[in-house]
């Protein structure tokens, strides 16, 4: 199991429509605004690594998404 | 589908209060056939285990490549499974407080009917849990955690008191040295598996539920066994005959006490232990119509109308309401992007940053940013002075972003 986060910007003013475009994908398991250089944050859980390229494709082809950051997960610690 | 978070977490922590007020009713009825606490948990537990492992081979059904249970209840279950040996610690721990919990519930039930009065009193668990959680969860209470736990706890202690004016001090015992400590245990175990990672997966609300039955429910025979050996009485072989003659009855504890508890577990893997308690809290609201059914029916004594005792009964509803409220809305997420120098080993600084109080995730990422943190704090202040301080004296952190979460949605 691959685990990444993928860091979003976006045009100001569309974060409604990217929201709900982006609860359709599969694969995302959290999905965070947030304030500050980004816009959105979102955690995938895939399989592949072809897949977390699909997902990404999926988000980028999101009108509004101006820009996306991947950063994959190489060992994790939590509660 | 993809709800809020924080939504999803209400309606299971209230899903599983309905369901446990309304089994508190079938409780009392049940009461009236089995009056012995010992053989009413033994019977419990006997149904109980069965009614788990019926229910989790069912949902271990396999659909479109995934399991039914994975489909509607837990999307982290996958099939019935044996227990790993990182699990059993917690799984013995969790089963021995379920045991205590169960039989000392079931001694209140026989001194207290009224299922009105018996479950706020069980509420006062809250403060035990912001306690345990302090000292196990890295996280020292906040002055609000404080403040919410003491008015969610004298409501509770207001909404405990009877229509009928009494409080009775043996069931106050009861609740304070058997029931709450046992909850405790119970509570804060499963959490503990809820959280834990089994074959790099989170571990799923059946299974633990269904070996927690297990535990349980050799525990309850444990301990039926010494008082019988101690005391010459014969509740082991008794337990046996009860669970045929009320099987009907024991069927319905059963399965309702399945879902209450999958539906807690699940909540318990979102929220912290303390605020799912407070928002389940709430079941002392649900169990008003359970109470007034069963006092139109004879179950129980007739409620009085005392505009007094009423008022005492409103206020420590509405003391309990505003305890939660105040407890769900003082939460704040974050991330925090953090870049490292060269030459200091990654590992060593991911530890240095799990160490930190309200860190609740620490990632070693490859990307732009080499690790991210998702912290969790009451207020910015807290934040401020509890982590970003301390991401400050850490000599290898190069740079760091925080990105306050506004708004989140969990896959479920």
């Amino acid at each position: 199991m691959i685990t990444a986060y993928i860091l979003i910007n976006m045009q100001p003013g569309k974060s409604d429509k990217i929201i709900e475009e982006m609860r359709k994908i599969e694969n995302i398991q959290k999905i965070s605004i947030v304030t500050g250089e980004y816009d959105i944050v979102v955690r995938v859980g895939i399989k592949t690594l072809d897949k977390l390229l699909k997902v990404t494709d999926k988000i980028q082809m999101i009108k509004g998404v101006t820009k996306t950051t991947t950063q994959v997960i190489e060992k994790e610690i939590a509660l | 589908m993809k709800i809020r978070k924080k939504y999803l977490f209400y309606l299971l922590a209230f899903s599983s209060s309905i369901i446990a007020a309304l089994l508190t009713g079938v409780d009392v009825i049940l009461e009236r056939y089995l009056e012995n606490p010992w053989v009413l948990g033994l019977a419990i537990f006997y149904l109980g285990v069965l009614m788990s492992i019926i229910f989790t081979l069912i949902f271990s059904i396999p659909y479109k490549g995934k399991s039914l249970g994975s489909l509607t209840i837990d999307p982290t279950f996958n099939k019935i499974r044996f227990f790993k040996r990182e699990e059993i610690k917690y799984h013995i721990l969790g089963g021995a407080g379920n045991a205590i919990l169960t039989i000392g519930y079931f001694a209140l039930i026989i001194i207290i009917r009224d299922p009105s009065v018996i479950l706020p009193f069980s509420q006062i668990v809250i403060l035990y849990l912001v306690i345990i959680e302090s000292v196990t969860e890295k996280n020292t209470p906040t002055l609000i955690e404080i403040q919410s736990s003491i008015i969610v706890t004298f409501g509770a202690i207001l909404g405990s008191i009877s229509l009928s004016g009494t409080i009775s001090l043996e069931a106050l015992a009861i609740v304070f040295f058997v029931i709450n400590p046992g909850w405790v245990l119970l509570s804060i175990n499963q959490r503990k598996l809820k959280t834990l990672k089994i074959k790099n997966k989170t571990n799923d609300a059946l299974n633990i539920r269904l070996w927690n039955v297990i535990f349980a429910c050799l525990f309850t025979i444990l301990f039926t066994l010494i008082y019988d050996y101690v005391y010459g009485t014969n509740n082991l072989i008794e337990s046996f005959y009860s669970t045929v003659d009320q099987f009907g009855w024991l069927f319905l504890v059963g399965i309702g006490t399945f879902f209450s508890f999958v539906f807690y577990i699940r909540a318990l893997g979102i929220g912290k232990a303390s605020v799912t308690q407070a928002v389940k809290s709430s079941v002392i609201i649900f169990t008003i119509p359970v109470s007034l059914i069963l006092a139109y029916y004879g179950f129980i004594d007739p409620l009085s109308s005392d505009p007094v005792l009423i008022l005492i009964k409103i206020i420590g509803i509405v003391l309990i309401i505003l305890g939660i409220t105040s407890f769900a809305l003082t939460l704040i997420k974050a991330y925090i992007f953090i870049k490292l120098k060269t030459g200091y080993p990654i590992e060593e600084t991911m530890q240095k940053l799990w160490n930190i109080g309200g860190v609740t995730r620490v990632c070693a990422v490859a990307g732009t940013y080499d690790i991210m943190l998702k912290i969790r704090t009451r207020t910015l202040v807290k934040g401020y002075e509890n982590i970003l301080r301390k991401l400050e004296s850490i000599e290898s952190i190069k740079e760091f972003k925080w990105q306050s979460v506004l708004k989140e949605w969990e896959d479920i």
